[in-house]
């Protein structure tokens, strides 16, 4: 007890000296040491309902929980990047964090120039010219296991199917993915593979738009899912994907959200899956504060709260919310690990 | 008049911070730190500061050129932001495709590559302007759409693209390059950081002498002479035997050049490959407000470019160090547009008992353009 009492006491004193020595500057009046975490956004903003707002919102609790001073860089546009992130690197805050694979090339350059700075991007890696990770030891990439959310809304999309709760109840869903890439491809495989443990006789169609922007793409594919017998729509296409939304609406039918909670979207969105970008810029945080940052990949899925869904417009019978939380018990504790192709 | 609007748009937005419950001076301390490197207080470098001033600057002023040379002929280039992204396509596919020649070949290729590529989409609104009467305005706008969904195209899926799921193109060969002025290098530390933070490139040079190559055609060619001839008056450029037709045309071709160098450039100073930034590119249209800022006169467009950079730079210092959201710039620079446009400060000055009738009234029959930079606005610089 004494010794751990002493080490103790060690450690308050260092952390004093330390301040003191800093001192005067930032005038927290802290006995230990604050942590400058900057953000950088992407061109999406801070109130883009999406990646950069749940960064924001992870910063804004790591604020509360830790000492931290947190600032906010918005881009305007990609020539702002580079900037944005030299400036806080300069200034040798703790950490600096880019949201979104947007400026992986950028976050590579700087993090070359900055070797002694802590950076962390979400979704990406620092990369070169040509997208291969630099693999630079400053850099922690938070990566998603897209799978397991893609799993939750699967067994929500099975369950109806197989319950007959569905609107047509022809044991036909869609996926709608923007382009064939990983990322996208990791959700629709966990939705398929989990519609089909639900309701084995399920048919799963699955359709490209190849944009992630433009609506009437997705809304093309959505609509010949639907014509196909698709009742429930799940989309993984971004700003295309609302189409799917929209079409799912017109049409009748249920549509499924992605990336963060789109129930605002369109009112036939009954669930969304869920990358908690909020819990993985809070972590990446908290490992900084707790001295703990290490360079490479870290991957957030159910098993830590980084990944999951919300039930949105729609009310959940007692028996799925049964199914969902005995599925989500399982991925958590590894008795069933969704898999990130697409099954067959 | 300028400084005046420009000064009236920092007050108005003095007050728009200070409403939202802000401290102005903390904003403009930000964005003159930002900006300029003056007064920095939260361990800024001034130098890096004023580095990335000058590299905003740069495509600011080639295409700031751009809209200005066919103001003078009383054409409204709404394209130049189209024209620059037909220039930066056109650098792009041929720095990869000839990636492997040397720079002193492949440099002006890219260039004049670019130049010409930005030439001709502006050519194609100057050609419809003069044979079927198609208004500028109107065709420029749809030619910028047409180039953003071009460069849409060709980096997502299309020709250029680097590979699936990516949304950008290859790099460009190293001989395609512009070289910075210090050498980008991680080691090298210039003013306590790595010298590759400073991105000011060799395309300053070319901007600085695309603006004299302006100010030189406008005021020292005959054709400079036919364009104002053509902006002042068609009818009397028609009866003094200029062939407004024919000056419609070149005017367009030139501005294009000088945006799709700007275009240029930007990829072989700065970006080094096509990505996905250039969708929400804006730089063709701050040059709209460049050019009216600037009066239309080559030291004014660079003076006004300057700001714009300097604004662009010091919007995200003011948002970290002041906590005011870098929107607060984009108002600005619309206050600064809008007051000019308004010619507020004349009408205040008009006004005022000491001011009135010092103002001489405004030429009614020039068209509107042609009007922001007449002649009575700017005296002409043909005294040698």
């Amino acid at each position: 007890m004494g010794h751990k009492r002493l080490r103790f006491l060690v450690l308050v004193a260092a952390a004093m000296v330390f301040s003191l020595a800093c001192g005067g500057t930032t005038g927290g009046g802290g006995t230990t040491k604050t942590y400058k975490i900057g953000l950088v956004t992407d061109i999406g903003g801070l109130n883009d309902k999406s990646f950069n707002h749940l960064a924001y919102l992870g910063l804004q609790k790591a604020i509360t929980d830790f000492h931290v001073q947190g600032d906010v860089k918005e881009s305007k546009s990609g020539d702002d990047y580079i900037p944005n992130l030299i400036d806080f690197a300069q200034k040798n805050y703790d950490l600096v964090i880019g949201v979104g694979f947007l400026m992986q090339e950028q976050v590579g350059t700087v993090s070359g120039q900055f070797p002694n700075i802590h950076f962390a991007i979400i979704d990406g890696a620092g990369t070169d010219s040509k997208g291969n990770d630099l693999k630079h030891a400053n850099v922690q990439s938070l990566y998603f296991k897209e799978q397991d959310a893609g799993a939750m809304v699967g067994v929500v999309a099975g369950w109806l199917e197989k319950n007959g709760k569905a609107k047509k109840n022809k044991h036909v869903i869609g996926a709608v993915g923007g382009i064939s890439i990983p990322p996208v491809n990791h959700y629709i495989a966990g939705y398929k593979w989990a519609a089909k443990m639900e309701d084995p006789s399920i048919q799963v169609l699955v359709g490209y738009s190849n944009n992630f922007t433009d609506p009437a793409k997705c809304s093309g594919v959505a609509t010949s899912q639907i014509n196909s017998g698709a009742d429930v729509l799940f989309q993984v296409a971004g700003g295309c994907g609302l189409g799917v939304l929209q079409s799912a609406g017109k049409a009748g039918v249920y549509s499924v959200g992605v990336d963060a909670d789109q129930k605002d979207a369109d009112p036939s969105v009954i669930a969304s899956a869920l990358k908690k970008v909020d819990v993985a810029t809070y972590t990446a945080i908290k490992n900084v504060v707790n001295n703990q940052f290490q360079g490479g990949a870290l991957t957030f899925s159910i098993a830590n709260d980084g990944a999951g869904y919300s039930i949105d417009n729609f009310t959940v019978p007692a028996d799925l919310k049964t199914e969902l939380d005995k599925i989500q018990g399982q991925i958590h504790d590894g008795t069933l690990t969704p898999p990130s192709d697409i099954p067959a | 008049m300028p400084l005046g609007s420009v000064i009236f748009a920092f007050i108005l937005g003095a007050v728009i911070v200070a409403v939202t419950g802000a401290n102005p001076f903390a904003a403009y301390s930000g964005l003159l730190c930002g900006g300029f490197g003056i007064g920095c207080t939260q361990g800024e470098n001034p130098a890096l500061e004023i580095s990335n001033t000058i590299v905003f600057t740069i495509p600011l002023i080639t295409t700031g050129v751009a809209v200005a040379l066919p103001f003078r002929a009383g054409l409204f280039n709404i394209g130049a932001e189209g024209q620059l992204l037909a220039g930066s396509v056109a650098c792009t596919a041929i720095g990869i495709k000839f990636s492997t020649l040397p720079t002193p070949i492949l440099l002006p290729m890219v260039l004049l590559g670019g130049m010409a590529a930005g030439a001709f989409w502006a050519g194609i609104a100057g050609v419809l302007k003069a044979t079927v009467g198609a208004h500028e305005v109107v065709t420029t706008i749809m030619l910028n759409y047409v180039a953003q969904w071009l460069v849409r195209y060709l980096i997502i899926g299309g020709p250029l693209q680097l590979a699936a799921g990516t949304s950008k193109s290859q790099p460009i060969g190293a001989g395609a390059r512009l070289a910075t002025i210090l050498p980008a290098d991680n080691s090298f530390i210039v003013f306590g950081l790595p010298a590759s933070v400073y991105r000011v490139h060799t395309g300053l040079f070319i901007a600085l002498v695309a603006a004299a190559v302006f100010a030189f055609l406008l005021w020292r060619t005959s054709f400079g002479y036919e364009v104002r001839a053509v902006g002042q008056s068609q009818k009397a450029a028609r009866y003094a035997g200029v062939s407004v037709r024919r000056t419609i045309i070149f005017t367009m071709l030139i501005a294009g050049a000088f945006s799709g160098l700007a275009g240029a450039v930007q990829i072989a100073g700065v970006d080094h490959n096509l990505t996905d930034k250039y969708f929400s590119d804006t730089t063709g249209f701050d040059a709209i407000a460049v050019a009216l800022l600037g009066l239309g006169s080559a030291v004014g467009i660079i003076l006004a470019a300057l700001l714009f950079g300097a604004l662009h730079s010091g919007g995200a210092i003011m948002q970290s160090d002041a906590g005011i959201s870098s929107n607060l710039v984009l108002v600005l620079q619309a206050l600064i547009l809008f007051s000019i446009a308004a010619n507020f400060v004349g009408a205040i000055r008009r006004g005022l008992p000491f001011g009135r009738g010092v103002t001489p009234a405004q030429p009614s029959e020039l068209p509107p353009a042609a009007g922001l930079m007449s002649e009575a606005a700017v005296p002409p610089p043909e005294t040698t």
